[in-house]
């Protein structure tokens, strides 16, 4: 036989476990103290704080401020998984809606012994946020410390489309319906009179506000009550439906991006935004934009008033000693008067010192004014954790409002039933079982028996392990790692799937017993006809058969006689090579109804009506399908590619020479002898696709719409996360885990994957 | 090896087709790195718009340490691969070749760390790293991507292994060889599509993973390439041309292992040279 000498990668192999035990000894030595914070600071405003840091630094040596970007989510689940680790930044920045959950968890400290009344009062009013201390005695607690108001939104109009921007919804009407216009008479609408993000309920509380209603009951009790059911709700939904289907001044479907885009190209005339996107408007030199307070509502007389929210400093209720003295330091510092002018004037922030709001940059940045009437327009947005609730629950019923599917009055109706639904599976206390003892016992019990079970073999194990040292040391390197990552976090979800931890019991869970199990497995969304399990199983189904069967067609289409096989091969994995976080974002604009590339290539190609992809439940999951089956083609390609090279060159001569058509040496000789390369990726794609998250959640938005799209993980992510419900999300994930189980063990044992087909 | 003009058409099409495929989607990344203002969405279906500008690139490396974000996914990326590909070749060995007591079990229970949803992983995992003082490490980051590579490349090479016949490490036996060095001169180079897919697994794991480096990572300064791209998105203003520009860069590289690791994919093997 001939040798090959073994490619450079296997001549490095042994260097590499020396250079990973040197990392792992390099180590970090800080001097001084450093209080760090995590922020979501949007990008022009990290330059401010980065400035504001580098002088607070040179006023303090010896304390280093270390900040540390963090996107919404990332931030709120980052710092609840640090908490409980006893850990984390000593200060968060962020707006003021989550400060009920840190509250609640206990994750957050009190501010008050730094920040006493006295103190307190020289902010605007909002600024501070408390709230009523978990200890029962009455006090309020001080959470956040703000620095600055904002979140609101208000009316960006383009100049050149609309001079003078609308007071009253009628104006609205009128103004957006003479904007609306089909420029080269193609019966498409080119330019859109008003856009936003209606897919998303934030958006649409001016509305809401407008029409005289609000999100919880008043006065706000604890636990706040939802108050969806309204006349106000479904007058504002039955107004934001006429602007789209009546007055035909918004296009079919919108969310925030193509809102953004639209207004940003001149394709629309008018947008309703808020202040974290003005700046990028008013630069924009393809428009001309301003910004307008948002009109009032004619059937009602009332201004649309959107939420706003105090953005500023909260304490980690881990920080102690000279690390947390030195970050109030810092809080201090950011909401000092000068600080607080230059936030005003370098950023056009609306500021939280009382002192500075009559700076003399309000009289001249028209912007600003605008904003800050707005602003004293707004209400300020609940701190209270319900809120997510609401949002959760008014999301499906809009959108299937603006889907065509519901009326406004009932999707009113449930709203109602679902935010309460979802506060009540929030709030939901679960008693430990008396039989928590038996299950210990019984758990204990079963562990001995398993280990007396496993003596004999055990002792064969140890036996075996002097007779075959060589297989143990080949396998035990890569066994270990594995094993030495997962054991922890699987033991530790198993014992959370029995336990009650949830928003009310975050630090102090207790093991329950098996009622999550019980509500796991008696939902009827999960187990339905039309339920989350079985659009997870033909979710999975789906996408791993066509990844397999592209994978092949095209890996067997490359390695035959063809002329630019390495380009080919290069092109077609592209898909795998740029990362999927966008690449599936770029999927959800080509299902776009209006401009996206599928229905316009549909159209003009094959005369096809435009398809719903996004606005309907089913068109959405094939949406999502399309997607990641081009996600996944490759991988399966390059595996098919490396299988093929295992076949023998002989067996396809032997069967040309007995006459047998491609198409037969195909279905006799490639797959069969392809199928064991293919069956570790085909399972392990099996797998990873049943808990692949990002894809769902990218393309269809986080389930959207109607919550229709969701498969398991991504609605045990929903649950976890939107509703902070631990034990549970954990006794889901158990059972996907076992369903994986089951159904590997069924795979494997029937193509006998662990044997080897020349045995 | 002739074949009807045909089947080499219809290989073209099929191909063809596929690329087109591929590289659409693609392209419109391209487009949005190309854009000013941030725009993600596109009324049209022009790929180069109108007022296309390559500010997004340069900003990358003047404004943004988007260098060092590549230099730390290199080194990261390397040292992955090379241990996934080192613990793979043996692991897979001993799977394929040795008949020992726990070997089924094992492969199963390797199987089954995929199982759980990685979102319910996280805050364990938090907890873990925490407590073990991995935060702001690169041995923390490198052992989970390992972890989390090697259950799919130890079973792929397994079945590589698999597929070459006994007879030829028999041979080299038989001619003097000790197993280490059967394995070392015989089985490892004939498994070259195999140590390939497993190396182009392993560095892509660690190339693209973001969740688990946002809870190691804290340090900007040790910022892998996913997580500073992650970093131009934030809720409802993410810099969507620095997003993209980023993500067409950050696949460059992995093209060119491709390139690199691709002729060992597809050269011919010398699986054929023994008749049985």
């Amino acid at each position: 036989m001939r040798y090959r000498p073994p490619p450079p990668l296997v001549d490095i192999l042994r260097a590499v476990l020396v250079m990973a035990g040197l990392a792992a000894g390099c180590g970090r030595v800080d001097q001084g103290v450093t209080v760090t914070i995590w922020h979501q600071s949007r990008p022009n405003e990290r330059e401010f704080l980065a400035a504001e840091i580098a002088r607070y630094e040179a006023d303090h040596p010896g304390i280093h401020v270390k900040p540390l970007y963090k996107e919404t989510e990332e931030l709120r689940s980052g710092f609840q998984a640090a908490a409980l680790a006893n850990a984390g930044p000593e200060l968060v920045y962020g707006p003021s809606d989550v400060l009920d959950t840190f509250h609640t968890m206990g994750i957050i400290g009190n501010l008050e012994p730094w920040f006493p009344a006295a103190d307190q009062a020289e902010f605007v009013e909002g600024a501070v946020t408390t709230l009523p201390s978990r200890d029962g005695s009455g006090r309020r607690d001080v959470v956040q410390i703000g620095d600055r108001f904002g979140n609101h939104l208000a009316l960006v109009y383009n100049r050149r489309r609309v001079p003078t921007p609308p007071r009253s919804t009628d104006e609205l009407v009128r103004l957006a319906v003479a904007a609306t216009t089909d420029d080269d008479g193609d019966g498409r609408t080119d330019r859109y009179g008003l856009v936003w993000n209606y897919t998303e309920p934030f958006f649409a509380i001016p509305f809401v506000t407008g029409f005289g209603g609000w999100v919880f009951r008043e006065p706000e009790g604890t636990p706040p009550v939802p108050n969806l059911d309204t006349p106000a709700m479904a007058g504002a939904l039955s107004f934001i439906r006429d602007l789209r289907d009546v007055h035909k001044v918004a296009p079919a479907n919108c969310d925030y991006e193509l809102a953004d885009s639209l207004f940003k190209t001149g394709r629309a005339a008018m947008i309703v935004n808020g202040d974290w996107s003005w700046s990028d408007y008013l630069e924009n030199p393809a428009i001309d934009a301003a910004v307008a307070v948002l009109p009032t509502v004619d059937a009602t007389g009332l201004p649309m008033r959107p939420m706003v929210a105090p953005k500023g400093y909260s304490l980690n209720a881990n920080a102690r000693g000279a690390a947390a003295e030195a970050a109030i330091g810092f809080v201090r510092h950011m909401t000092s008067e000068p600080v607080q002018r230059r936030l005003v004037q370098r950023l056009r922030m609306l500021p939280a010192r009382a002192s500075v709001q009559d700076d003399p940059v309000f009289a001249d940045d028209a912007t600003l004014a605008a904003s800050r009437a707005q602003l004293e327009n707004g209400r300020l947005m609940p701190v209270a954790t319900e809120l997510r609730a609401v949002w959760d629950g008014m999301r499906p019923a809009y959108q299937a409002v603006l889907g065509g599917t519901l009326e406004p009055a009932a999707a009113a109706v449930r709203m109602q039933r679902d935010a309460e639904g979802f506060i009540a599976s929030m709030h939901k206390r679960i008693e430990p079982s008396p039989l928590v003892p038996v299950l210990a016992t019984a758990v204990g019990l079963g562990l001995l028996g398993l280990l007396a079970w496993q003596v004999p073999s055990f002792m064969a194990f140890l036996r075996d392990l002097r007779r075959n040292p060589t297989a143990y040391a080949f396998a035990l390197p890569a066994v270990a790692v594995i094993f030495a990552v997962i054991v922890f976090p699987f033991v530790w979800n198993l014992v959370l799937s029995l336990s009650d931890m949830s928003l009310v019991r975050f630090r102090d869970w207790r093991v329950v017993g098996l009622q999550n199990y019980a509500e796991v497995l008696s939902d009827p969304r999960l187990w339905g006809l039309s339920g989350v399990f079985l659009k997870t199983i033909v979710w999975t189904v789906v996408n791993v058969a066509l990844h397999v069967a592209l994978g092949v067609m095209l890996a067997v289409a490359i390695n035959g006689p063809v002329r630019g096989k390495s380009i080919y091969r290069l092109l077609l994995i592209i898909p795998w090579a740029v990362p999927a976080y966008i690449t599936a974002l770029t999927w959800r604009g080509m299902f776009d109804y209006e401009y996206g590339a599928v229905n316009l290539m549909l159209g003009k190609w094959l005369g096809l009506p435009a398809v719903n992809w996004l606005g309907e439940p089913l068109r959405a999951f094939e949406a999502c399908i399309i997607a990641n089956v081009w996600l996944g083609f490759p991988f399966m390609m390059v595996i098919a590619l490396g299988g093929l090279q295992g076949i023998p060159q002989e067996l396809y001569e032997a069967a040309r020479i007995d006459r047998a058509s491609r198409w037969q040496q195909f279905w006799h000789i490639t797959l069969p002898l392809l199928k064991p390369v293919l069956l570790p990726a085909a399972t392990l794609g099996a797998i990873w696709t049943f808990n692949n998250l990002n894809v769902v959640w990218l393309v269809s938005n986080g389930g959207e719409p109607q919550d229709a799209t969701h498969i398991l993980v991504s609605y045990v992510y929903k649950s976890v996360f939107n509703l902070y419900r631990y034990g549970y999300g954990a006794a889901l994930s158990t059972v996907m885990f076992l369903i994986l189980l089951a159904f590997s063990l069924l795979f494997l044992q029937r193509t006998r994957a662990t044997e080897s087909v020349y045995r | 090896m002739k074949e009807p003009l045909r089947i080499t058409l219809l290989r073209h099409a099929v191909l063809l087709a596929f690329v087109a495929i591929s590289l659409y989607p693609v392209l419109n990344v391209v487009s949005i790195s190309l854009r000013p203002g941030d725009r993600l969405r596109s009324t049209d279906l022009a790929i180069i718009p109108a007022d296309w500008t390559l500010d997004s690139y340069a900003k990358l490396f003047t404004e943004q340490p988007f260098l060092r974000w590549l230099r730390n996914s290199l080194v990261v990326s390397a040292v992955v691969t090379l241990t996934g590909v080192a613990l793979a070749s043996t692991a897979g060995y001993a799977f394929s070749r040795f008949r020992f007591i726990g070997r089924k079990a094992t492969m199963l229970a390797i199987l089954t760390t995929q199982m759980f949803p990685a979102t319910m992983l996280l805050l364990p995992l938090y907890v873990l790293i925490a407590r073990l003082g991995l935060i702001d490490t690169w041995a923390g980051l490198m052992v989970f991507y390992t972890a989390t590579a090697l259950p799919f490349c130890v079973w792929q090479m397994k079945v590589f292994y698999d597929t070459i016949p006994a007879s030829l490490e028999e041979a080299a036996r038989i001619d003097g060889c000790s197993r280490a060095q059967a394995f070392w001169h015989v089985v490892l180079p004939l498994a070259t599509p195999g140590l390939v897919i497993t190396a182009l697994f392993s560095f892509m794991t660690a190339w693209s993973e973001y969740i688990v480096a946002a809870q190691v990572m804290q340090d900007e300064n040790m910022f892998t390439l996913p997580l500073g791209i992650k970093g131009f998105q934030a809720s409802l203003s993410s810099q969507w041309g620095l997003y993209a520009a980023a993500s067409i860069l950050v696949s460059v590289p992995v093209v060119a292992v491709f390139l690199a690791f691709s002729k060992y994919l597809v050269n011919g093997l010398t699986v054929g040279s023994v008749k049985e």
